[in-house]
């Protein structure tokens, strides 16, 4: 079984010392941050991005991924403890989560949650080893011409699936594009937009960027909305749900799975999609809707496996295409990147550990943080009483040294700051920084595929539609964008983001 | 309000601007002032440092002005004002970080005003006078700053990263130039 000899490569890989350590400083850093409101996975990732220069690939990217998932389950015990939603994909779980812990059934609610989103993740990850083969073999065929077809798909979708203008945010990936542009020509050695800055030759560092953009402009809005919090004691008295809990949460939890497995895959979609759709349909099909809001199981049970699963899922294009489906997933390929990895269906074939690797750390993952989080939560809560003010300073500066040492130069410290001038000027003019990232991690890349198959078809730009693979590539990018054009499609779109804010 | 102070219009300027400055510092005579050679197009089969940029520069103006005239035609939710404090505090703070942490740097930025100096190093550089400036000035950027609690937080922070980074993953930065 070609299957299980690649999962042995995976747990040898992951079940060393040195690699399990990574995953739980991984898990307890992604549950730190989940629980801490205003400060989320892809801010924190941006943060750690040097530090993982000095660890090995495999470890780096254990770690990262632990932290992304981690942020989903300590989002959901403080959104069900003290009504706070530690993370954008924890909101809905307020809903029924802080009712049933009103109710005295905040243990139940608890572990619910944290037994619901291992199921996920379990599926989650056994949906990457399945699809992980078939889908590399057939990214392996693909041309130039191919690859800039699914990149150009992939960006559009993101787009179209995140909320906000879509014309502003198809803009911010062209910007994104724009500002890849920066640095040495692969081709043919020119400066491009350097400016005589020598630093800039080896383009703008993509870490530095993403620090300033999420962690620095996310902490200026903040201070900017000062919010005053308010913590609520619950108190836990069992943590084991009753019979009655168990049968009602069971059939939420596959239909959350299976609806974060699909919107996870897309581009766009993620986590947080998941969990608002997930709750929507079960809202819809219980037979006893008007007790949702009140405390309903299901309303815990579905979105906690939604957006589990969706976290896991949202590994599947980005470990075989190489295409990053939301911020979380742009920032991991940064970080192969700066490994020396090119991401992309070669991973797999060129570096098994690191893949399968990766793959079954997620599993052990979701296990730790079942064991770990359930005796945990008493600690997770008292942090959130730790005042912002302390916690700023701290970030700012972990954030700076961080910069510095990736080269040990201060201009990246500088980069910091402008980026994080220009993140808030995004944030105040309505733009969102997720799909010029996307658009900065694919850029070079799309940009030499694109010469490649031009010079390959000798300068015939019809090549992106003469060819089969291409060509439907590119019709499913033109017809989500006709999609969005019509109005009535549009109205939808705009209610389903309304009901999220 | 004002539809010209819109966020989608402002936004709209924006992305114009950004394609505008890339046009003209890779594509004109202007772009030697830019510190920037003129890029060569190239052709469609062996395209030129300049094919791509100039594409993204043309689609920059167009999705910029579609952007701009939508927000004017239909109008767009008006900019909310944010506070100075935060913004340019933080900015400072970072930049000071920046410029206390290598002893170089003061130099460096006083020699575009005075030339002829000779060389010099900032004494008072490195971690810990960057970690107190950055600290001070985050703080103050925030509402419920004071002097003792900020000491206090400066005081523990500088433990705390010697112990990470110099004790614990050995890097080199010097806590105080030439002296820690």
């Amino acid at each position: 079984m070609d299957i299980l000899s690649n999962l042995a490569i995976g747990f040898g890989t992951a079940v060393t010392l040195q690699n399990l350590l990574y995953c739980l400083i991984g898990c307890l850093v992604g549950t730190l941050i989940g629980v801490l409101p205003g400060i989320g996975p892809v801010a924190t990732i941006a943060m750690l991005l040097p530090l993982t220069f000095k660890l090995p690939p495999e470890a780096a990217l254990i770690m990262l991924a632990g932290i992304y998932y981690g942020a989903a389950y300590g989002g959901s015990t403080t959104a069900i403890l003290v009504n706070l939603p530690g993370e954008a994909s924890s909101v809905v779980t307020t809903l029924d989560g802080y009712q049933m812990a009103k109710k005295g059934r905040a243990g139940a609610a608890l572990s619910i949650s944290a037994l619901g989103s291992f199921f996920a993740g379990t599926v989650g990850t056994l949906l990457i080893v399945l699809f992980a083969k078939p889908l590399t073999e057939m990214a392996q065929k693909f041309g130039p011409s191919e690859y800039c077809a699914l990149m150009a798909l992939g960006l559009v979708a993101a787009v179209v699936l995140a909320s906000g203008s879509v014309v502003k945010a198809i803009a911010m990936v062209f910007l994104g594009l724009l500002i890849g542009l920066v640095g040495t020509d692969v081709n043919t050695g020119a400066q491009r937009f350097t400016f005589n800055i020598p630093e800039l030759s080896d383009g703008i560092d993509f870490a530095p960027i993403a620090m300033g953009l999420f962690g620095i402009a996310e902490i200026i809005a903040n201070l900017e909305k000062r919010s005053t919090r308010e913590v609520e004691k619950t108190v836990i008295t069992s943590l084991w749900p009753t019979r009655e809990e168990v049968r009602q949460a069971w059939p939420a939890v596959l239909r959350g799975t299976g609806i974060g497995s699909l919107l996870g895959v897309l581009p766009g979609g993620g986590p947080t999609l998941s969990a608002f759709s997930s709750y929507t349909l079960e809202k819809k099909i219980s037979k006893t809707p008007q007790i949702f809001g009140k405390g309903a199981v299901a309303g815990v049970a579905a979105p906690e496996s939604a957006n589990n699963a969706a976290s896991q899922t949202s590994f599947i294009p980005m470990l075989t295409l190489g295409i990053p489906s939301n911020a979380v997933m742009a920032l991991m390929v940064g970080a192969m990147i700066i490994q020396g990895i090119q991401p992309g269906p070669e991973v797999m074939t060129k570096k098994p550990e690191l893949f399968w690797g990766m793959i079954a750390s997620m599993w052990i993952g979701n296990l730790m943080l079942v064991i770990i989080n359930l005796p945990l939560i008493g600690i997770w809560v008292k942090l959130l009483t730790v005042p912002y003010r302390f916690l700023y300073p701290s970030i700012l500066l972990f954030c700076c040294i961080g910069a510095y040492s990736l080269q040990n130069s201060t201009f990246h410290v500088m980069t910091v700051a402008i980026f994080g001038v220009i993140g808030y000027v995004f944030l105040k003019l309505g733009c969102e920084g997720a799909p010029f990232l996307l658009g900065l991690v694919l850029g070079p890349q799309m940009e030499e595929y694109f010469r490649r198959a031009m010079l390959l078809s000798r300068g015939d730009a019809t090549v992106f539609v003469t060819r089969p693979l291409s060509a439907g590539l590119l019709a499913v990018t033109v017809i989500l964008l006709v999609l969005m054009a019509l109005p009535s499609l549009r109205k939808k779109r705009e209610e389903a983001f309304q009901e999220e804010g | 309000m004002n539809r010209f102070l819109s966020k989608d219009f402002l936004a709209g300027l924006m992305f114009i601007g950004f394609g505008v400055l890339i046009y003209v510092a890779a594509f004109t005579d202007l772009s030697s002032t830019f510190g920037q050679s003129k890029l060569a197009l190239g052709t469609a089969v062996r395209m030129g440092p300049g094919y791509v940029p100039r594409m993204l520069s043309f689609v920059m103006m167009a999705l910029g002005a579609i952007i701009a005239i939508t927000a004017i035609v239909a109008g767009s939710e008006p900019i909310d004002g944010g506070k100075w404090k935060p913004i340019v505090m933080i900015t400072l703070g970072i930049l000071a970080f920046g410029v206390l942490l290598d002893p170089g740097n003061v130099p460096a930025i006083v020699s575009w005003f005075v030339s002829g100096l000779p060389r010099w190093e900032n004494p008072v550089s490195g971690l810990l006078p960057a970690l107190v400036a950055l600290i001070f000035l985050a703080a103050m950027g925030g509402d419920e700053f004071t002097w003792r609690e900020t000491a206090i937080m400066c005081a523990v922070l500088t433990v705390i990263c010697y112990l990470i980074f110099k004790w614990g993953l050995s890097m080199n930065i010097p806590m105080l130039q030439g002296v820690w």
